[in-house]
């Protein structure tokens, strides 16, 4: 067991280094700096901004004195947000970030899986058929068609909730996390149908139901069990993907965390930034990895032998 | 179990229904996207600088129109020849902690500006825009002695600013968001970081900053150490970030906020009606402008430049193609102080049809027809309103002569190094006035070939050394008109459009007016 994280996080170190190295490099090729204006600064000046930045120096320099400021856990200062370090900027967003990704996701988890339930019980009824059409719902409807709408609905007619924002406690999150486990609502009970289904197939289940094992009883501790492995699968590595922020949810809400960044800072060409946050999700994407493993190992017997 | 979260849901929803009443007594604007520093002697871009003006104020300011109006300096003497200003500070006057405030630290404030140490863009006002006494060598680290600056503090009452050359603009340069004083006890003791620091921070304007979230908002509140507190009506101000222009939109249908930053483009028509006194639309100091490659020899011919410059209907393209709003331009430094009465390229007095058939006319003259139709590329950035410009200008380019136009956009950054890589026929071009008037877009051209449109023009050169020698504005004007005349007779571009302020704002806020800088301070606004 921690020899089998012991390699997992050895092998996810190595990614990580291959992802910092391809990220700086090839971030680099991209034209236009960071200090591009359409406005005539001196060189000199220039020189010295560029200077401050480091950026004058040999780009396999530039390189050595960045992974060298990682060893020491410092992501560099930001070009674009002069006032921060990127490390400022991650801890300030991240926590809008992740409340807002954890909420999305024990959401979807649970609905995704009761709808799933409930589709794969009374299949062919009106409650698979409907089951089934929010599942599809979700996942066809952008989140830039779902986002405004529910603004309009719920902010502008019904005056329920903020348009956007953060500044109004719970009331901000409601929206941004229910339009973004929409879409995993959607796959989450797809994929729990499915499987159970399967599962009820199986013949340890049938066994169960033979040894006299209560209809209830055999769905939670046999079916179950068996039937969330695949959603397991699932729930990894999208909720990396979940919590460092949807940019589009972040967009469209105003929500000041870490996924407009993203993209604000590789139009800025903001080297420094676009690198924490790519190491930033490097990172979750392989922590979330490695628990998924372990939680299907714990889950599934089969899988524990070839950690 | 499964009902849970439906459970909470509709709990929350239930008592979500319960809206907490918005407080009055905060004024909410709109900053579009991040502002990118707070730091006084760094930011660069008009979003940061709404917040920099209400927080920290120059030796002048501008009042709600735009207009410069006394700050710290309550009175100023200018010597005849133009060079020197003197300006004497209001008595008793304070910091937000309760220092005083002294005319050395409006020395401080410009040094800091210029330090190389500080790596500020912006010290190009001091050495460039207007031309500062020793602010060059300051710049570029020959001299690091404050005292080789031709900005002193002779008594602490006063600060005396030289110049190399006159620049009777100067004072609208002045105004806070360029030249805030610094305090140095604060800086020296945390650094630039103190900027953003609410427990730290010490300014003199007339709100102090009380939060800063990165990416959400800063919030400002009644600085009580103000000179003229007692006329500073709104308690609070936050600036709201909000990236997307729909979701700005909504936030102010909605309440959450007072002044937009912006109107998305396809809302502009539809608010106009149904409310329409809330729509503030007024010229801002931006000009569009297409550029022609002159190192392409099919563009060195000047009939086929000013062709192409005809056949572009403007008023069609702003109105009924890029929706926008943007004021149809024939001139490139025009049209921002009604004082300057600079020249604009004949299609100005043209009809639609006279410009076409006399672009049909120049455009077979230069040898291209039907069978061999002149073939070019528009390098744009990718913002809406530039694309669709673009494609509008290579309908019409196709339309009246049959060039083959194609758009090419690309991200801002991107476009910017493009200009300088010269992979471009046509750029859609822009520039950015410093102050409504015609001074920064003419010396953004000198000399004529540095700016990167290679053309070199000594006549152009020589007319603005003459005009750059003269301290009384009328004459100056005159001056530079014929400089401009010059500059537009040569077609190295097509002046398309002045960009627009775009603004709602409701009718609960009083005192806003249109303002090309864009200045429009909180403390001269009141909220009902």
């Amino acid at each position: 067991m921690l020899r089998f994280v012991g390699r997992r996080l050895w092998e996810g170190t190595l990614t990580l280094a291959a992802l910092v190295t391809l990220t700086f490099f090839v971030m680099r090729l991209a034209p236009g700096g960071p200090f591009s204006k359409n406005r005539k600064i001196s060189p000199e000046v220039l020189e010295h901004i560029k200077a401050a930045f480091h950026l004058d120096e040999p780009v396999w320099q530039q390189f050595a004195r960045y992974v060298w400021g990682l060893l020491h856990f410092d992501f560099g200062p930001s070009t674009r947000f002069r006032d921060y370090s990127v490390g400022d900027l991650i801890a300030s967003g991240l926590p809008y970030s992740l409340t807002i990704g954890f909420w999305a996701i024990v959401v979807a988890a649970m609905v995704g899986v009761a709808l799933g339930i409930a589709g794969a019980l009374r299949r062919n009824t009106p409650t698979d058929y409907v089951a089934g059409i929010l599942g599809v719902v979700g996942i066809a409807v952008p989140i830039f068609v779902i986002g405004p709408l529910f603004q309009v609905v719920f902010a502008l007619k019904l005056n329920w909730l903020p348009v956007g924002g953060s500044d109004q406690g719970w009331r901000s999150l409601v929206m941004p996390v229910l339009v973004l486990s929409l879409p995993n609502i959607a796959y989450i009970s797809r994929l729990t149908r499915g499987s159970m289904i399967e599962t009820m197939r199986e013949n340890y289940v049938r066994t169960a139901r033979a040894k006299g094992i209560g209809a209830r009883r055999t769905l939670m501790k046999h079916t179950l069990k068996g039937a969330l492995l695949p959603v397991i699968a699932y729930l990894g590595p999208s909720t990396a993907g979940i919590i460092t922020g949807s940019i589009l949810i972040e967009t469209v809400f105003a929500v000041p965390g870490i996924g407009r960044h993203f993209v604000d800072a590789a139009l800025n060409r903001d080297y420094p930034l676009v690198m924490g946050i790519t190491l930033l999700y490097g990172a979750l994407l392989i922590v979330f990895n490695i628990l998924t493993d372990l939680v299907r190992g714990w889950l599934d017997p089969r899988a524990r032998g070839n950690g | 179990m499964k009902m849970q979260p439906w459970t909470i849901l509709a709990l929350s929803l239930a008592l979500g229904l319960a809206a907490p009443a918005f407080a009055d007594d905060t004024l909410d604007r709109g900053v579009g996207s991040e502002w990118s520093s707070l730091d006084p002697q760094v930011n660069f871009d008009a979003a940061a600088g709404w917040i920099q003006s209400d927080a920290y104020e120059g030796l002048v300011t501008y009042d709600g129109t735009g207009k410069v109006i006394p700050g710290a300096a309550e009175k100023w003497d200018i010597t005849p020849d133009g060079l020197t200003y003197t300006f004497h500070l209001r008595a008793g006057l304070k910091w937000s902690n309760g220092d005083p405030l002294v005319g050395q630290d409006f020395v401080n404030g410009v040094y800091r500006t210029l330090n190389p140490d500080t790596a500020s863009e912006k010290g190009y006002y001091f050495y460039s825009v207007i031309q500062v006494k020793g602010a060059k060598e300051i710049s570029d680290g020959t001299s690091k002695d404050i005292a080789t600056l031709g900005v002193t503090a002779p008594d602490p009452q006063t600060v005396v600013m030289q110049l190399l050359a006159p620049a009777p603009n100067m004072l609208e340069l002045m105004g806070a968001f360029q030249v805030a004083p610094l305090h140095s006890p604060s800086f020296d003791k945390y650094g630039a970081a103190v900027f953003i620091d609410p427990a730290h921070v010490v300014s003199n304007g007339a709100y102090i900053i009380q939060e800063v979230v990165p990416q959400s908002h800063v919030l400002l509140a009644r600085n009580p150490n103000y000179w003229d507190a007692a006329n500073v009506k709104i308690p609070f101000v936050r600036y709201l970030v909000t990236e997307d222009v729909s979701t700005e939109l909504k936030r102010y249908q909605a309440g959450e906020i007072d002044i937009t930053y912006d109107i998305p483009l396809n809302q502009i028509e539809a608010l106009k009606k149904s409310i329409p006194e809330e729509v503030k639309i007024s010229p801002s100091t931006e000009v569009i402008y297409y550029s022609f490659n002159l190192t392409h020899e099919a563009l060195k011919n000047i009939d086929l430049r000013r062709a192409l410059s005809l056949a572009i209907d403007r008023e069609t393209l702003e109105g009924k193609i890029v929706k926008g709003e943007a004021i149809p331009d024939y001139s490139y430094a025009g049209g921002f102080d009604a004082d300057y009465k600079g020249p604009q390229i004949a299609e100005a007095t043209m009809t639609q049809a006279a410009r076409e058939a006399l672009a049909k006319d120049l455009y077979a003259k230069a040898g291209y027809g039907p069978d061999n139709p002149l073939k070019l590329n528009i390098v744009s950035t990718v913002s809406e309103d530039a694309t669709r410009r673009a494609q509008g200008v290579a309908l019409m380019w196709k339309k009246v002569l049959g060039v083959v136009a194609v758009n090419e956009p690309m991200e801002r950054k991107a476009w910017l190094d493009a200009f300088y890589a010269g992979g471009w026929d046509v750029f859609s071009d822009d520039l950015v006035g410093d102050f409504a008037g015609p001074e920064t877009f003419l010396s953004y051209q000198r000399p004529s070939a540095e700016p990167g449109y290679n053309w070199v023009k000594p006549e152009y050169d020589a007319a603005m050394d003459v005009a750059a020698k003269i301290a009384d504005l009328p004459a100056r004007y005159e001056a530079l008109a014929k400089a401009e005349k010059i500059l537009l007779d040569d077609y190295i571009f097509a002046p398309i459009s002045i960009v627009p302020n775009r603004h709602l704002v409701k009718p609960t806020v009083h005192g806003w007016a249109a303002s090309a800088a864009g200045y429009n301070n909180s403390q001269f606004l009141t909220l009902d």
